[in-house]
């Protein structure tokens, strides 16, 4: 593929660039972690580890209102109130710059819930069009890595425009997309040269640094059929302290709430993350809970990645292998772990 | 590591008589460990006692009620948790078997964090008590103890596991580096202004996750938290500035002279937000007035929970 | 409870929330305007049936959903209606009191007293002082904004992407 080369100065102007007409998602130092924020001046991009946060946030934000609304009563007739609905469709461009390519590849399972066939949420799909991301390749890895296992790998381009490659002195730039193509024509961007050898020669390099891959392949239905046996994950989830920080980080979990938040007499619709690992979640009107023990909230979250999302939508693993579940847990939970050993569990059973 | 095998050896005994003995395991790499639940005599020999066994296992004793046997390998501090529970009777003291060791401070990741860059780019640390010596991307450091541990273990006066029924291997006399709370004082030498403004941006940050409250080991209202109730609402769907806060006022309050400063809601934080300086401003509080030490006496009635009708130690408001 | 948060809007007068016990300090407020003393009009009152019943979190609510100042009587000490309920406020109340400091919210936002039924010119004289130093303070800082983006990134955006008259941010202006 054809490649340019920007260097570490004229990719600072290319973002001061961008942000003239779009809000510009970079990776910032924000109180000792790593989250995207908006590009301003004087912030600067931490481009040399994956941000704590997940770039999702770009088009599924934490709290979105989905529309606000006021109660007015007639004068004339007391007993009578109208109430008045205004729609607050997202209008943002935006651009995600320096999302790793497990955080980009997110995105392509929030596109198939999200805006398929028989659904398009209009606020979802909105963003989603107008957010351009350009990933960045890696060139290290974590011991929580494990992009290369689900199908994904340190230079991959899934849902990406443009991927950047650390090489000496800047970036080696490839467009993946027509919309990428063009951003590459702005005037920082010179000839790939001889940096397109080297971004390929980071990539092999990285590739190998994470070793051999585990097959999961056969992880959803060696999942489904651990599905009933609850001591096995009451032992999987025996460290779980159910709270939501695996999936609010998460690139590919999109589970949500809507609830109306009233003041006085008007209010707003919003739309908020939700956790499977919440009680909450499951919750229903009459007050039964189908979900009451930590090991079924445990089991929906792994079943979800790595069975439920694969059996749906043709076999593309739900989980992007970005290990943040894994790095911010309170109790080291380890979600490979746990498919694994569903993995090795019938093996077992089927040896006896 | 002379108390670990004598650690292993009295759990061996104790097992028979037990439903489960909650520890420490190796985690996913060097610097992590997990919790060990141990039911059988194969699973004793997961068990691992080092400076990274941050977690508070007295925090999975919530789950444990309704007459289980339950032992427990604790640290100093962490066994404070389970005396307030005791105190509390949350739990029944007759149903633990606690097993105590000299702890010489645990490792704060947020702090090798900080200071290595990345803590997945972090491959081994070790330490001798003194320095640690770690190996990250490749390279060799070495850094003092005391500027990577947790914060609580610089001021920590209970190094040695309280009201233990086994105790293995020789107790730490290790000192409390200093007897007032730095990070506090420091702290406290801000404006009312710039308090204001450093946790409106810190709660900027918050995610809501709830990791800070359930990683607590006395929130034990577990599922059924006000911050999740409707009818009341305390707190908007909104993860918004206000709400955040607000959150960390209701930890804040029912924590009142129950708080054993354990740091696990601070250690949880994925966004290491340091809100355990709100809690040591509220545990400082409560000695100061009521001189009381919460989670040190089983047999003591919590400071809110009794009164006397005249209070020397609180001053008269007109 | 409303279950609205910021039903404290700007405005211009300052809102002072009161939450009066029934027997006591209610009374004396009541006792105050039968006999007409003359009283600042900042101060909502909510009343309680006990100084016993005030959560300190219903403070600090109302102190970080826009409360310029709280005020809390109740019944003086040996003289509760439940023989003990302002035993007990009495010290969660002192904790909130000192603890509020380290918040960033001034102490001096919070009062805490007793004033008993016959007290109308000690209800008189608490309500004054208490406004008149919430309006030496002046109106209290808010707590605002949503999580990810600062003031001065909603500034950012707004500047960046002045698209219609919706705010284009992901968190709208409120």
């Amino acid at each position: 593929m054809a490649c340019k080369f920007i260097s570490n100065e004229d990719t600072n102007k290319w973002l001061e660039a961008l942000a003239k007409d779009h809000v510009v998602f970079v990776p910032v130092e924000d109180g000792g972690s790593v989250t995207f924020r908006p590009f301003a001046e004087g912030r600067k991009p931490v481009l040399d580890r994956m941000p704590v946060r997940s770039p999702k946030e770009a088009v599924f934000p934490q709290t979105e209102t989905l529309l606000t609304y006021k109660y007015e009563k007639d004068p004339e007739n007391p007993e009578r109130t109208a109430v008045s609905i205004k729609e607050t469709l997202p209008r943002e461009r935006a651009v995600v710059f320096g999302a790793r390519p497990c955080g980009t590849r997110g995105m392509s399972v929030f596109d198939k819930v999200f805006d398929n066939d028989r659904i398009r949420d209009p606020y979802y799909a909105t963003r989603r069009e107008n957010t351009l991301y350009i990933t960045l390749a890696c060139d290290k890895v974590e011991s929580t890595c494990f992009c290369h296992e689900v199908g994904s790998g340190p230079a991959d381009t899934t849902c990406s425009d443009v991927l950047l490659t650390p090489v000496q002195g800047g970036f080696a730039a490839e467009a993946v997309t027509e919309r990428g193509g063009k951003m590459l024509e702005a005037s920082f961007f010179a000839d790939g040269g001889d940096k397109c050898a080297e971004a390929e020669a980071v990539k092999k390099a990285t590739r190998e640094m994470l070793g051999e891959a585990h097959d999961y392949s056969d992880a959803p239905e060696k999942l489904m059929a651990a599905f009933d046996d609850d001591e096995f994950w009451e032992e999987q989830a025996a460290g779980c302290i159910n709270c939501g920080a695996c999936t609010y980080l998460c690139p590919t979990c999109y589970c949500f709430n809507i609830t109306d938040e009233p003041t006085g007499t008007t209010g707003k619709r919003v739309r908020t993350w939700d956790t499977c690992m919440s009680f909450q979640y499951t919750l229903e009107g009459s007050g039964h809970n189908p979900r009451t023990v930590k090991a079924s909230r445990l089991k929906n979250r792994v079943n979800h990645k790595f069975a439920y999302i694969p059996d749906t939508y043709d076999k593309h693993i739900g989980c992007c292998g970005c290990g943040r579940c894994i790095k911010s847990c309170p109790a080291s939970v380890d979600i490979r772990a746990i498919v694994k050993a569903a993995q090795a569990r019938s093996v077992k059973k089927e040896s006896k | 590591m002379q108390a670990l095998a004598e650690l292993k050896d009295q759990i061996r005994k104790a097992l028979p008589e037990l439903d489960v003995v909650i520890g420490w395991q190796q985690g996913y790499d060097a610097l992590h460990t997990r919790p060990l639940f141990i039911r059988s005599e194969e699973d004793i020999d997961k068990l691992v006692v080092n400076e990274f066994c941050v977690v508070n296992p007295s925090s999975y004793l919530r789950e444990m009620r309704g007459g289980k046997k339950v032992g427990l390998v604790l640290k100093g501090c962490d066994s404070r948790s389970v005396i307030q529970l005791i105190q509390e009777e949350l739990l029944n003291k007759d149903d633990l078997t606690i097993f105590g060791f000299g702890c010489n401070g645990v490792l704060n990741h947020a702090k090798l964090q900080a200071r290595f860059g990345d803590i997945g780019y972090i491959e081994s640390a070790e330490s001798d008590g003194n320095t640690v010596n770690l190996v990250v991307a490749g390279n060799k450091e070495t850094a003092p103890f005391a500027e990577l541990c947790a914060e609580k273990c610089l001021t920590c006066s209970y190094p040695n596991t309280l009201q233990c029924s086994h105790f293995a291997g020789e107790e730490s006399d290790k000192k409390a580096e200093a007897a007032q709370d730095k990070a506090l004082e420091e702290f406290e030498q801000l404006s009312m202004e710039e308090r204001f403004a450093f946790w409106q941006d810190q709660m900027r940050r918050c995610i809501r996750c709830y990791a800070c409250r359930n990683a607590c080991p006395m929130c034990v209202c577990k599922d059924h938290c006000l911050a999740n109730s409707r009818q009341p609402k305390w707190l908007s769907e909104d993860v918004d500035v206000q709400n955040n806060f607000m959150f960390q006022m209701i930890h804040v309050m029912h924590l009142t002279g129950r708080c054993v400063e354990c740091g696990e809601c601070e250690r949880a934080c994925p966004m290491d937000i340091p809100i355990m300086l709100l809690r040591r401003k509220m545990a400082g509080i409560v000695r100061d007035v009521f001189a009381y030490n919460a989670g040190t006496n089983a047999e003591d009635t919590s400071p809110l929970m009794r009164f006397e009708v005249e209070e020397p130690t609180i001053e008269e408001r007109h | 409870m409303s279950g609205s948060t910021g039903l404290l809007t700007e405005g211009q007068d300052l809102r002072i929330v009161g939450f009066l016990c029934n027997w006591c300090s209610y009374g004396g407020a009541d006792t105050a305007g039968v006999a007409r003393f003359e009283q600042p009009t900042d101060l909502r009152v909510i009343r309680v049936p006990c100084s016993g019943r005030i959560d300190p979190l219903f403070i600090a609510r109302a102190l970080l959903s826009g409360a310029d100042g709280v005020l809390v009587s109740g019944c003086h000490p040996r003289d509760c209606h439940y023989a003990e309920g302002n035993f007990y406020a009495r010290r969660r109340l002192e904790m909130l009191k000192q603890f509020l400091s380290v918040t960033g919210i001034d102490p001096e936002r919070f009062h805490y007293t007793w004033v008993s039924a016959s007290e109308g010119q000690r209800w008189q004289d608490v309500v004054t002082s208490f406004t008149e130093r919430i309006r030496k303070l002046g109106p209290a800082p808010k707590m605002s904004g949503g999580t990810g983006y600062d003031e001065e990134c909603l500034k950012e955006i707004a500047a960046a992407v002045s698209l219609g008259e919706q705010c284009p941010c992901h968190k709208e202006k409120a």
